[in-house]
């Protein structure tokens, strides 16, 4: 877990960036500008926290080229959509395309804090979820062949003896498999494991 | 009648053979015929006249005089045909010949009676000294009468007009009118009674009773008068004796000598014994038978009344004939002149009708001038136009009644008149922009051409004026100026409902500045943190110049959608373009285009509509910035230059777009013609339009597919032009 989490803010009018930076730093959000999307992608070069503020219609790289960009290279920054009234279709296909969400201008200040704030939050338990994840399939590694089988097994529903005629092995050895895999993997219980090992599965 | 025509040649004969005969010793001697009236018998006539000849032959030895009795109706011939010299013969006969052949009396004979001679004579009428029943003209009446002759003075004429004065016509009222041919014969039927009554002249009963064939008192005179110095019986008025006449062929000079030598012959001379006169006297008047002759309506005088057309056609027949194949000719003739004039005059009708016609039919308004300025003539059209009748302007100075005052208001000069410069140098003029005044004193706008009218020698001889009432056309040009600038207007707002978004989206960025700033303090001034005074004042600075910025695009907005101004005014070019550019600075920012400007400075102003020069620019450079849409980021360059040059301002937009393809380059200009996809395609047509009103031209240049160059060329105008 990298550090602070940061809004950053890309807007080709100064004044817009300028205020919205003000507005985000009132509620002690840090921010960083960007002229344009661009600049951003130049300034952005490893992934941080945070959330991406930006104005759907910009000169250059439009909102949405920026939305795929980021995409492409693995960036989960989540992001949040200014439009003005016109650009709302817009705003839309951004939408539909992993925007967190979009708001509309002239917009409620407390309303953009909201946002921004549970893109953050949402951000947080993203990169939460993903190092929880990365923990257990590192654990998951370490099983031996027959460590696995066993766990499929386990998580498949079955019972030591259904185990123990299955893999053709005595009830002794599974039991001492399953305390190994329950070791290897740090599960507290049965429940425990079996979660784990399905969310893995299916990531 | 039968012996005497047979003496005359034998006297002629006789006349030639002595000459002959004699030309020895009478070589100078010129035989001279005297014709001599037998009324009473050839032998008589000769008994009684050849002395007279002899005499004469005497007198004028010179000369042979011979007499040749001619009977009544033989004088006429022999006189006409000249084969008598002298003619001696009644004065009835007389006054017929000097009309008929031009004989003129020498003298007249003295006629004697016992010792006394006369030289009048008349006529008297009597009947048997028994007859007591005959006493007046009138007992006369239904008996029967003799006369000597038809054509006899004194035996027949003297007594007819006797008779017409008393009422009686003897040819009618007598049973028998007879002529005896000799007054002796006449004589003797009255005294033998074979006649009631009988005339002949006077002293033909005197000499018969003297002679012993009579007695006197065995007649009786009927209307018997009484002359005093005149001592014969007689019932008429008196008339002059036998008169002595020259032939017209014979010479004065013979008949001088003839009458010279009568006159001097005595009354008791040989010659006159025997004619039984007394000489001879200078002629008398032969009036008093000219008016007998005329109240008788006897010859020469017998067509004074009587003359029938009958006669007119006998006399004259030949003549009549003639003529009247002449005036049939010249019937003809004049028919065929007639028929020939009417037919040139109808055709001379028509082609004047078809002259009137061709200048009555056309529309433009046509008068002629002479060189004094008067109109000459005026079709039927200047009459409609002007309200002037052609009989109102016809003769009359056409400068004073058309264009005595300018439109102006001030006076024009009759010297400085097209028309009058028209026919003093001979130069056509063409008047494009001019007024007439109508009659009513209304002036109409018009224009017109003056072109010099030359007759055969080339000379001018005035001008002719075809002018057009260009009320409606200018009415049609000011209608077209007006819909330029509605459709300029339409324009605008098409253009404004095209931008509304941007300006919208520009008009909201200050406005969320600003939001952003203030509710950003508020949350500051809440969390009461370390050095937020200086933060705050800062920002609010800040929000100041946002509301400041949004002030400025509502300033543009309202500028840019003011009520437009009709009016031409002096415009700054670039003053113009550095507005636009700066109304257009967000639009673009946002298309990413980078704009140039080349301005050349010290321009002249120009004499424009400006908002709609500023509509053409917003036309060329917003085409320009969308033309560059699809073009890479770094490569969208729109440069406006303005150059000036011989009076004429020149303005270029070019962008670094897509350009025009081939197809589009003649059609861009067209209304309704787009290369896109949200256009309505009026933008550059309705730009060419305003540019050529104001004098100038749109052109698109050829650049050869590298982007788009529209060139604006506008002349620097007067003031007051157009």
């Amino acid at each position: 877990m990298s550090g602070k989490s940061t809004v950053f803010i890309v807007d080709d009018d100064e004044a817009v960036r300028d205020s919205l930076s003000w507005l985000m730093q009132s509620v002690g959000l840090s921010t960083e500008t960007f002229p344009s999307a661009d600049a951003f992608l130049q300034g952005f070069g490893e992934d941080r926290p945070g959330c991406l503020l930006l104005d759907i219609r910009m000169p250059g790289i439009s909102g949405l080229e920026l939305q795929s960009l980021l995409r492409e290279r693995g960036f989960r920054l989540p992001l949040v959509v200014i439009s003005g009234h016109a650009d709302v279709p817009m705003a839309v296909r951004a939408l539909k395309a992993g925007a967190f969400d979009f708001i509309e201008k002239p917009f409620n200040d407390q309303l953009l804090l909201d946002t921004v704030q549970r893109a953050i939050e949402h951000d947080r338990q993203e990169r939460e979820s993903h190092a929880r994840l990365d923990v257990w399939r590192r654990r998951l590694d370490t099983l031996t062949p027959r460590e696995r089988e066993v766990l499929q097994l386990v998580v498949g529903g079955a019972s030591n003896k259904q185990i123990s005629s299955e893999l053709g092995v005595s009830m002794k050895t599974v039991e001492a498999h399953r305390a190994r895999v329950m070791d290897k993997l740090q599960a507290d219980s049965l429940s425990e494991l079996v979660r784990m090992t399905l969310t893995v599965a299916h990531k | 009648m039968l012996p005497r025509r047979l003496l005359q040649p034998l006297h002629r004969l006789l006349a030639c053979l002595s000459l002959l005969g004699f030309c020895a010793w009478a070589q100078a001697v010129q035989p001279v015929t005297i014709g001599v009236l037998s009324h009473r018998g050839d032998e008589a006539t000769l008994n009684h006249w050849t002395k007279t000849a002899d005499y004469l032959s005497r007198a004028l030895p010179d000369y042979h005089f011979e007499i040749e009795p001619l009977d009544f109706d033989e004088v006429d011939e022999a006189v006409g045909r000249g084969t008598v010299d002298f003619i001696l013969t009644n004065p009835a006969i007389y006054v017929n010949l000097e009309v008929r052949h031009r004989v003129s009396r020498i003298a007249t004979m003295k006629n004697r009676w016992g010792e006394e001679a006369y030289n009048i004579f008349g006529g008297v009428i009597f009947a048997r000294a028994e007859r007591f029943d005959l006493n007046s003209l009138e007992d006369l009446k239904g008996g029967t009468f003799a006369a000597v002759d038809e054509t006899s003075l004194g035996g027949f004429m003297m007594a007819l007009r006797e008779f017409k004065e008393s009422g009686i016509n003897p040819y009618r009222d007598f049973i028998e009118l007879s002529f005896a041919g000799t007054h002796d014969k006449v004589v003797m039927a009255v005294r033998e009674g074979r006649v009631d009554a009988g005339t002949v002249r006077t002293d033909i009963l005197e000499h018969m009773a003297e002679e012993g064939r009579i007695r006197l008192n065995e007649f009786r005179i009927l209307n018997q008068q009484h002359y005093a110095d005149f001592p014969m019986q007689h019932s008429t008025r008196l008339y002059p004796e036998w008169p002595f006449s020259k032939v017209q062929h014979t010479s004065n000079t013979l008949a001088r000598q003839v009458s010279v030598a009568l006159a001097e012959m005595p009354g008791d001379a040989p010659a006159a014994l025997a004619g039984n006169y007394a000489g001879w006297t200078i002629p008398l008047d032969y009036q008093p038978v000219h008016d007998l002759l005329l109240e008788l309506l006897l010859p020469p005088y017998q067509h004074q009344r009587q003359f029938t057309l009958l006669d007119v056609l006998q006399r004259y027949w030949a003549w009549l004939g003639g003529g009247l194949i002449l005036l049939l000719f010249l019937g003809g003739m004049t028919t065929w002149v007639w028929r020939l004039n009417r037919a040139l005059s109808r055709a001379k009708q028509r082609l004047e009708a078809q002259h009137a016609l061709i200048l009555d039919s056309v529309a433009e308004g046509i008068y002629g001038v002479d060189t004094s300025g008067n109109a000459t003539f005026v079709n039927r059209a200047m009459e409609a136009i002007t309200g002037w009748k052609a009989g109102e302007l016809i003769g009359r100075n056409q400068h004073q009644l058309l264009h005595h005052t300018r439109a102006d208001g001030t006076s024009h000069p009759g010297e400085e008149c097209p028309v009058y410069l028209t026919f003093t140098d001979s130069v056509p003029r063409y008047v494009e922009d001019d007024i007439f005044w109508c009659k009513d004193g209304r002036s109409i706008p018009v224009e017109y051409s003056s072109n010099p009218i030359r007759d055969r020698h080339g000379r001018v001889t005035g001008a002719v004026v075809v002018f057009r009432d260009i009320t409606e056309r200018k009415r049609a040009a000011e209608e077209a100026r007006q819909r330029q600038i509605e459709l300029a207007h339409v324009a605008r707002l098409s253009t404004m409902g095209e931008m509304a978004s941007g300006i919208a989206h520009e008009l909201n960025q200050p406005l969320s500045a600003i939001s952003n700033y203030t509710r950003g303090s508020i949350r500051m001034l809440q969390s009461d943190r370390e050095g937020l005074r200086e933060q705050l004042i800062e920002v609010m600075e800040r929000v100041a110049s946002q509301a400041e910025r949004a002030g400025e695009i509502i300033r543009q907005l309202r500028r840019f959608i003011r009520k437009e101004e009709p009016e031409r005014k002096r415009v700054d070019l670039n003053h113009l373009i550095r507005e636009l550019v700066g109304f257009l600075q967000p639009e673009l920012r946002r298309a990413g285009v980078v704009l140039r400007l080349q301005l050349s400075e010290g321009m002249p102003r120009l004499w424009a509509h400006e908002i709609q020069l500023e509509q053409v620019l917003l036309n060329l450079t917003r085409n320009a910035i969308e033309a560059m849409q699809e073009r890479p980021a770094d490569g969208r360059i729109l440069l406006i230059r303005t150059a000036y040059n011989e009076g004429r301002v020149e303005l270029v937009v070019e962008d670094s777009g897509h350009g025009i393809d081939e197809s589009m380059r003649e059609k861009i200009f067209e209304p309704f013609v787009t290369t896109k996809e949200q256009g309505m395609g009026l933008g550059l047509s309705i730009s060419r339009g305003i540019i050529e009103a104001h004098g100038g031209r749109l052109l698109l240049d050829d650049t050869s597919g590298r982007g788009t160059r529209l060139r604006i060329v506008l002349p620097i105008e007067q003031e007051g032009a157009l």
